[in-house]
């Protein structure tokens, strides 16, 4: 228990990051711009309070602390899942951009998709 | 009176154009939470003006147009095909990972602690008797636990092999009903929302199976390409697939499973185009992992060679210590036996040797100088000494390698088979957001998402750092 009073802020801004992550994984269950760019703001959020722990540790003489290293554990392969799902969703979002930008302006010489030109509508008038 | 009759038909085709919109909508409702379907615009186009005849003047032509993206498709697919290998790949490690068990009270890891505690107790007294029953009884419970597993392990192996036929199966029979569906889709040109979603469907499921690529055709039809190259539907044809044993692969290694192949319908090899999908998931158990622990194509198997290892170098030091007390040294008797004219099948040929009794355990060295229990205590250091009897490691360190193996691929697994789960809703869930939108409108949705994507992955690499120095942060 000493470790308790000891590490205790340590450990609120651990499982203020858990909460944050747990958000995370409900707003990309639900995927739309808004909550992408959600996620992307409670992951900061996430970061900020990862290095308040480092911080308070770099402070104290860390004690082992069973408690907190499974904490880290349990966010490591909540991170791994992340870090799959954001590779898996590059690839799949660059590869049907390629199929838009090839089906919108065909292909260049060297056979690559043709760069996507967005450009909003002009009115003219006068 | 032509053209009061020509106007009449056009203002009575106008209003059936509109009925039809009608229907096109009220199937959109009613079919809204169908698999598969995909809504339909209903197009009113209008007609041209005919001064000289009056046909067609004016009025409403309508086309209904499916608003299903041949993209947002290819992408769900290719999602599910990765989620069916990782979700594979979860299911058939699993039992795997209870042989291969990290904890000490796993059968292997306990019975050689156990033998190796029961050669330090013998060599405090190598005479004793019971000291000598239990290295025996030791002894017998590691062959047990090293059998039962070689077992465990072969029925694993036959498993997955039943269940590639079984999944081979699946996707002859998917094959055949798209092939159903296409011959419907040539008797009937005009589009059926329908028929699209139970085709869309029974690709959606195919996918999960294996890596297939959808070409859309004239009228709908669809060709089905498995891993880009082997045609599994050509509009009214199927070419079945197949799974075969490979009986070259396993040729020298008796005792070792074949690996198995997949077949087109000409029997080329077409293995290598299975990437993704259920039946990747299976091929990669089947032809690489279970070998590399029990032996298979040109294999021997960890498991195999931990019982070979343990075998040969308890065997060698017993046979080069000595039952005598004085000289001259009546050599030792080997402990293990096994058969090596079957390197694949060691770990379950894997045996006490039925000849050996505890008072013919050779506790004594020879020497010189002569050692009253020099052997025992040697044999009590074996798996703890530095160059280790099994590939440089001791038996327990290596156990503990062949287990680490398997349980990195059962956590990748896991991992990739959440993160895929949650990419399959993301591409369905774009799938649905772009269906009936312009491409330019599609593209800048993907790129939206993309660019939050990458900010949100490089925020993720920090913090996994992050959760490293943390690790190291905190003493174990």
């Amino acid at each position: 228990m000493e470790n308790a009073t000891e590490y205790g802020d340590a450990r609120e801004c651990l499982q203020a990051a858990r909460v944050s992550m747990r958000q995370v994984k409900r707003l990309l269950a639900q995927p739309s711009v808004d909550t992408a760019d959600e996620s992307a703001a409670l992951l900061r959020d996430v970061e900020v309070q990862l290095g308040c722990v480092a911080a308070i540790l770099r402070q104290s003489a860390p004690k082992p602390d069973a408690g907190m290293r499974q904490g880290i554990e349990e966010l490591q392969s909540e991170v791994a899942v992340l870090a799959a799902f954001f590779a898996g969703a590059d690839k799949m979002l660059s590869g049907w951009l390629d199929a838009v930008r090839s089906r919108r302006g065909g292909y260049t010489e060297r056979g690559q998709s043709a760069p996507l030109m967005l450009v909003g509508k002009l009115s003219v008038e006068g | 009176m032509g053209s009061l009759f020509s106007a009449l038909d056009s203002a009575s085709q106008s209003l059936q154009a509109f009925e039809r919109a009608m229907d096109v909508t009220q199937n959109d409702v009613t079919n809204a939470n169908s698999p598969g379907y995909a809504n339909q615009v209903p197009e009113l186009i209008s007609q041209d003006f005919q001064t000289d005849t009056g046909v067609n003047a004016g009025g409403v032509q309508e086309l209904t147009q499916d608003t299903r993206s041949s993209y947002a498709d290819t992408a769900v697919q290719q999602q599910l095909s990765l989620q069916g290998m990782y979700q594979q790949l979860q299911t058939s490690l699993a039992p795997l990972q209870n042989v291969f068990d990290v904890s000490s009270s796993s059968p292997i890891p306990s019975a050689l602690n156990q033998l190796f505690q029961s050669f330090s107790q013998w060599s405090t007294d190598p005479g004793n008797s019971n000291y000598q029953s239990a290295v025996m009884d030791a002894a017998q419970a590691t062959a047990q636990a090293i059998n039962q597993s070689a077992v465990q392990l072969s029925q694993i192996q036959t498993s997955t092999n039943q269940d590639i036929q079984s999944t081979v199966t699946e996707i002859n029979q998917d094959a055949a009903q798209i092939q159903t569906y296409n011959e419907q889709i040539a008797q009937n040109p005009t589009p059926d929302a329908g028929l699209s979603a139970q085709l869309e469907n029974t690709l959606e499921n195919l996918s999960g199976l294996a890596n297939i690529q959808v070409v859309s055709g004239i009228g709908g039809q669809v060709t089905v390409l498995l891993g880009g190259q082997t045609a599994l539907v050509e509009g009214n044809q199927v070419n079945a697939i197949q799974a075969v044993n490979d009986t070259a692969s396993n040729a020298g290694n008796p005792g070792a499973a074949p690996t198995i192949s997949i077949e087109d319908s000409n029997g080329n090899d077409i293995t290598s185009q299975v990437t993704s999908g259920s039946l990747a998931g299976l091929l990669s158990v089947s032809n690489t992992l279970l070998p590399s622990l029990i032996g298979g194509g040109q294999q021997v198997g960890g498991l195999n060679t931990l019982a070979q290892g343990l075998a040969d170098s308890v065997n060698n030091l017993l046979e080069q210590g000595t039952t005598s007390t004085t000289p001259p040294y009546a050599a030792g008797t080997a402990l293990f036996t096994y058969n090596a004219a079957v390197p694949a099948g060691i770990a379950g040929s894997f045996a006490v040797s039925s000849t050996i009794t505890g008072s013919q355990l050779a506790a004594g060295s020879p020497g010189p100088p002569y050692s009253v229990n020099g052997t025992a205590l040697t044999l009590a250091g074996l798996d703890s000494t530095a160059a280790g009897p099994v590939d440089g490691q001791g038996f327990t360190q290596y156990f503990g390698s062949l287990t680490s193996a398997v349980g990195y691929a059962a956590s990748n697994a896991s991992t990739e088979a959440t993160a895929q789960s949650q990419l399959v809703a993301q591409a369905q869930s774009l799938q649905q957001q772009v269906q009936g939108v312009s491409l330019d409108q599609e593209a800048i949705q993907l790129v939206q998402f993309q660019s939050s994507y990458q900010a949100a992955s490089k925020v993720v690499t920090v913090i996994d750092d992050t959760l490293q120095t943390l690790m190291t942060m905190i003493p174990t």
